[in-house]
Order: C-alpha cells, then sequence, then structure tokens
C-alpha cells in the first residue's frame, strides 16, 4: 500500500508537471489541479501507514491520526478558492489577448 | 485573559472590516470610512502590542479555541513576529491611505478596500502564527487578495501579472505543504516551537532535509530572492499603484521572517549551510537587481528590480549571522520596507499625472514639473535608498557594514560595497529622467494626480528614524538577544501552554 501510494504521488506529480508546461491555457489549469492532488494524498499519506498505526509513534493497534485529514480538508477548500481565481484570470487573458495560447502572452516584457 | 487577546486584534479587525465593507458596497463613502478605520484601529492595536513585548517585555502567546500548544492554533507575538507585524502594518496603513487618495479606476471598484483588509489580514497573520499550517494557510489569504488586487488594475496588462504571480505563488505554498507534510511525518507536529524542541532532540530524520529545502523554495519566491525573482518586476509593472507599494515592501519581508525564523529556530543544526546559500544568493542579488534596475525603461519596474537589490543586502546580513548582522538586516528590512513603499507612490502618482497612465521614462520625461513636492520627496527617498544621510538608509546601510566588519567577512563587504553604489547610479538617472530633463513639446500632464500624503508621511518616518535611530536600534537588539537561543522561544509557548492546561 506504501508503495503504490508513493507510486501514484510520484506519477501524479510527474503528469501535474508536465501538463501545467503545457502551452495551452486549459491544460495549464489542469496541471495545477492535478500536482495540489498530488500534495492532499500526499498529506493524508503522511498520517498512516497501512491505514493503523501513527507514523511517528510507531505503534501498532492505534486508528491512523485525523489531523492530515483535518489538513487536506483545509488543503482542499483553499486550492478551490485558487482555481477559480485561475480559471477566471485565464478567461480574462483568452478574451483580452485573443489567444489560448500562454506563449503569447508576454507583453509586459519590452 | 484579556490581554493574550490582544494578539488576535491586528488579525481579527480587518477581518471585520472586510466583512462590513462588502455590506456597504453599495456606499463608497461608507465604505472607504470603515476600511481607513479598521486599518487605523488595528494599526493602533498591533502598536499597543509592540509596546508590551518591548516595553512590558513580555511574549504574548494566545491558544485560539482554548487548546493549548501543540495541539491547538497558536499565535504567537514574540519579539521578531510584533515588530515584524508592526512594520506590515504601518506600510499597509499607508498602502490604504494612498488608495483611498489615488484616482485609479480600480480603486472604485466595490471589493478594492475590503480585499485590501484581507491582505492586511493575510500578511499580519504570517507573521503572527505559531504553527507552519496557518502559515500556509495566511499565506494563501494573502496571494488570493494580491493576485485579484492586481487583475483588477487600469493597466490593460494587469491579468498577464496576476497570473505570473499567482502560478508561482502556488507552487511556493505547494512547496510550504510538501515541507509541512515532511515534518509531520517525521516529527508529528507542525507548532513551531515544538517542532524545533524535537528537531534539535533528532536531527538525522532523512525527511528533515527535503522539508528544509521544500522550506527554503517556498521562502525564496515569497521574497524574490534572485534565481527565482522572475515574476517579480513584470507583476510591478502593471499592479495598481496602492498594491504593489505593499507587495514590493512588506510582503516580500514575509520571506526574510521565514529565513529568520528558519535560521534560529527550526534548523539549528544546519543554519551554517543554509547561511552560506543565503550569503552567496544576496551578493548576487545585490548586483543582479542594481545592473537590472539601471537598464529598465519604467520608474516601476526600476523600483522592483531594486527590490531585489536591497533584499540582496538582507539577505547578506542574515547570512552572515552574528548578533549584530542579525540586527542590521532587521533595520534594514523595516527602513527598506518605509523607503520602497514611498518611493512606488511617488513613481505612481507622477505617472498618475502622465496623459495615459503609465510610469514609462519615455513618456514620464518631464512630468514631474508639475508636481515638485512629489520630486523633493522623490530625492530624498531616493538619498535613503542609496543610504545617504540624514535618511534612515544611511543608519540601516552603517550597522550592516559594520557588522559585516565585525563579522571579518571582508569578501563579501566588498562586493555589496561596490553594489551599493550601484544604487545612487539609477536613483540619480530616473530623478533626472522625471524632474530634471525639460518636458517635451505637446504634452498636456493632468491638473490632477493623486494625493502625495501617504507617501509624505512615510519619507518623514524615514528622516525622523534617519535623525533618531535609537528606537530601532535598541529595538532590534532586543530582537536579537531573544534570537539568540531557540530555548526563548520554546519555553516561552510550551510553558505557556503547560499553564493553560491548568
Amino acid at each position: 500500500m506504501e508503495l503504490l501510494i508513493a507510486l501514484a504521488i510520484g506519477a501524479m506529480f510527474g503528469i501535474g508537471i508536465f501538463q501545467l508546461l503545457r502551452r495551452n491555457v486549459i491544460r495549464s489549469a489542469i496541471g495545477l489541479i492535478i500536482i495540489s492532488n498530488a500534495i492532499n494524498l500526499f498529506l493524508l499519506s503522511a498520517g498512516a501507514y497501512e491505514g493503523v498505526a501513527v507514523a511517528y509513534l510507531d505503534a501498532v493497534g492505534q486508528r491512523s491520526d485525523a489531523l492530515p485529514q483535518v489538513l487536506v480538508l483545509t488543503a482542499i477548500v483553499i486550492s478551490m478558492g485558487g482555481f477559480a481565481t485561475v480559471l477566471a484570470m485565464l478567461y480574462v487573458i483568452s478574451a483580452r489577448y485573443k489567444t489560448s495560447d500562454l506563449d503569447d502572452v508576454k507583453r509586459l516584457r519590452h | 485573559m484579556l490581554d493574550e487577546h490582544l494578539v488576535l486584534l491586528p488579525i481579527v479587525i480587518p477581518l471585520m472590516g472586510a466583512a462590513v465593507g462588502l455590506v456597504l458596497h453599495n456606499h463608497p463613502k461608507w465604505q472607504r470610512l470603515v476600511t481607513w478605520l479598521a486599518i487605523t484601529i488595528s494599526l493602533s492595536f498591533t502598536g499597543l502590542l509592540m509596546w508590551r513585548v518591548f516595553g512590558v517585555q513580555e511574549t504574548i502567546v494566545l491558544f485560539v479555541g482554548g487548546w493549548a500548544a501543540p495541539a491547538g492554533i497558536t499565535l504567537v507575538a514574540d519579539p521578531l513576529s510584533a515588530l515584524m507585524a508592526f512594520m506590515s502594518q504601518l506600510v499597509l496603513w499607508g498602502g490604504i491611505t494612498y488608495g483611498l487618495g489615488c484616482k485609479d479606476k480600480c480603486a472604485r471598484y466595490p471589493t478594492f478596500f475590503p480585499l485590501f483588509l484581507t491582505l492586511a489580514v493575510g500578511l499580519t497573520g504570517t507573521m503572527l502564527t505559531g504553527d507552519l499550517f496557518n502559515l500556509f494557510v495566511f499565506i494563501e489569504l494573502l496571494v488570493i487578495s494580491g493576485t485579484v488586487l492586481t487583475a483588477l488594475s487600469d493597466d490593460h496588462f494587469g491579468p498577464e501579472a496576476a497570473l505570473k504571480y499567482f502560478y508561482i505563488s502556488l507552487f511556493a505554498a505547494i512547496f510550504l505543504l510538501l515541507a509541512s507534510g515532511s515534518l509531520y511525518v517525521s516529527y508529528g507536529t507542525l507548532n513551531m516551537a515544538d517542532l524545533a524542541q524535537r528537531i534539535a532532540a533528532d536531527p538525522n530524520q532523512p525527511l528533515l532535509g527535503m522539508a528544509a529545502a521544500a522550506l527554503m523554495a517556498t521562502f525564496m519566491i515569497k521574497s524574490a530572492v534572485v534565481p527565482f525573482h522572475f515574476w517579480q518586476p513584470d507583476f510591478h509593472t502593471a499592479a495598481p499603484t496602492p498594491v504593489h507599494a505593499v507587495l514590493s515592501s512588506v510582503v516580500v519581508k514575509v520571506g526574510i521572517y521565514g529565513f529568520i525564523r528558519m535560521t534560529t529556530l527550526l534548523f539549528i543544526d544546519y543554519s551554517h549551510t543554509i547561511q552560506t546559500v543565503l550569503l552567496v544568493m544576496g551578493a548576487f542579488g545585490v548586483f543582479f537587481g542594481g545592473l537590472g534596475a539601471v537598464g529598465t525603461y519604467d520608474a516601476k519596474r526600476m523600483l522592483a528590480y531594486s527590490t531585489l537589490g536591497q533584499l540582496g543586502f538582507i539577505l547578506v546580513g542574515i547570512g552572515w549571522g552574528t548578533p549584530l548582522a542579525l540586527a542590521a538586516a532587521l533595520i534594514y528590512a523595516f527602513n527598506h520596507s518605509l523607503i520602497k513603499a514611498a518611493m512606488l507612490m511617488l513613481a505612481g502618482s507622477v505617472g498618475s499625472r502622465a496623459p495615459v497612465k503609465t510610469a514609462n521614462f519615455d513618456k514620464i520625461t518631464g512630468l514631474g514639473k508639475v508636481t515638485l513636492p512629489a520630486g523633493i520627496l522623490f530625492l530624498l527617498g531616493g538619498m535613503a535608498l542609496a543610504g545617504l544621510p540624514p535618511t534612515n538608509g544611511f543608519i540601516s546601510k552603517f550597522t550592516l557594514f559594520q557588522s559585516g566588519v565585525e563579522a571579518e567577512a571582508y569578501t563579501s563587504l566588498a562586493v555589496i560595497g561596490v553594489g551599493s553604489l550601484i544604487t545612487l547610479v539609477y536613483v540619480g538617472r530616473a530623478f533626472q529622467r522625471i524632474w530634471w530633463e525639460p518636458m517635451p513639446e505637446g504634452v498636456e500632464p493632468k491638473p490632477y494626480g493623486d494625493r502625495l500624503i501617504a507617501p509624505a508621511i512615510l519619507i518623514c518616518l524615514c528622516i525622523i528614524l534617519g535623525l533618531w535611530g535609537w528606537p530601532l536600534l535598541q529595538t532590534t537588539t532586543q530582537v536579537t538577544i531573544w534570537l539568540s537561543s531557540p530555548d526563548h522561544y520554546i519555553q516561552a509557548v510550551l510553558d505557556t501552554a503547560v499553564l493553560a492546561a491548568h
């Protein structure tokens, strides 16, 4: 389980960063969403190994730690606000610059 | 009981002001009044907090909701936090006062001032919080407010600047979450005092290095330290004047605060490595920022590059790491906030006189002729930025160089000594372009521009702190005594927790 989660986090990071660096505005926004979900998974897995023992205490028979789940909830809410902002800005940008290519969004550089 | 709630007020009052401001969105005059009152009251309570921490010499710790540390949410006003929070609130007050008198269309947008107040909440909260996850929450609040304020800008390219800022800041937030996750796995706590204690007891956890690196990346992006700076000049060219006056002066100090906490509290065992990294990047930043500022086409962009250089000086101070150097870095940070906010406001107010609002040197050549008071203030501010007496910039540069001599770091001292001369070049050039050269034919400046009250007050403070510098010197000395041992902070938080539990 530990290995599976580790691989999943790694894969999501990879896909997320690849998407984030794409030129299409929507793809790059989706990349951000995938990366932040990878982080949420990482925080969740910080709470428990195999869903039973607390990570640091290394004790058997205890319930898994609830704090990381709270952290994940907060992080999800905050990232939702963030993505709403990103999508709104991308909407304005694609209307003003008449493009969906992020490489064309560079009029502040001279 | 009520005493410890004092630390909550600088966070709660602007938040309430923002809520009331949103309710009053149909009544702009009342909204402006509420905003200004909220920030003024919160500034005065931060001043009271300052007095309690430095005058009465007690650290105020509040466990929100009554759950004692390390379990609950902790707000801590120790000397470092109190000084940084006061600095932030002072400049935010200046920014809002400028916003009230500015002619930008975006300042009439109904959510402009409420967003400004949530920016204040985020910034003050970042300085006062006692655990890593709340640091993340407050930083996100800060970033989202700052982004929306920038995207509202009158400048046509505002959303582009905001997008760049937001993408890179979201990355910083992701790194911060990575760091808190790794530290939580290794040590089972996120409270900074508890964490410092447990890291010192067991510094060989495998994820510790990763956490330290991720935190470094976060704070470097926040402070726009040179290899992480690329969003910053673009961002400041397009942001509305009151917003970037705040963002370029105090929001970049979040990273400075983080570095000081990292080297004196969290990662004591690795502080030498961190300091070396900061020293190299700082010295590089002094040159990069200075040369970048000399080569720009826009007054605001020039000041944004200048921030990179000035932050370099502060990082070099933290990198030397001696008590005197830390005190010098804090003095530098405080003074730079005042100077840079005032300078950006002055550049913006001259730009607001141009037929089409801009700060491009070619468009505002000679435009300063119509606002002589702004010219005098800009000259004084420029002297402060370059570090000439009788301004506070002289005191900050003097203490920094003195601490360098004491630390016997002559190589880095020579580097920043040469770097500081560049400041004189670009400030002089800007003054010459805007106020000295004749106005080209056919340009008709607007009769009214942004009000000059806020920059005038900030520049007055700069002069006062330059002529009468010992209060700041004494305060920062008190901070460095407090920072000399991490036990002070740990005991202050955890002992109060033991008391609260009984």
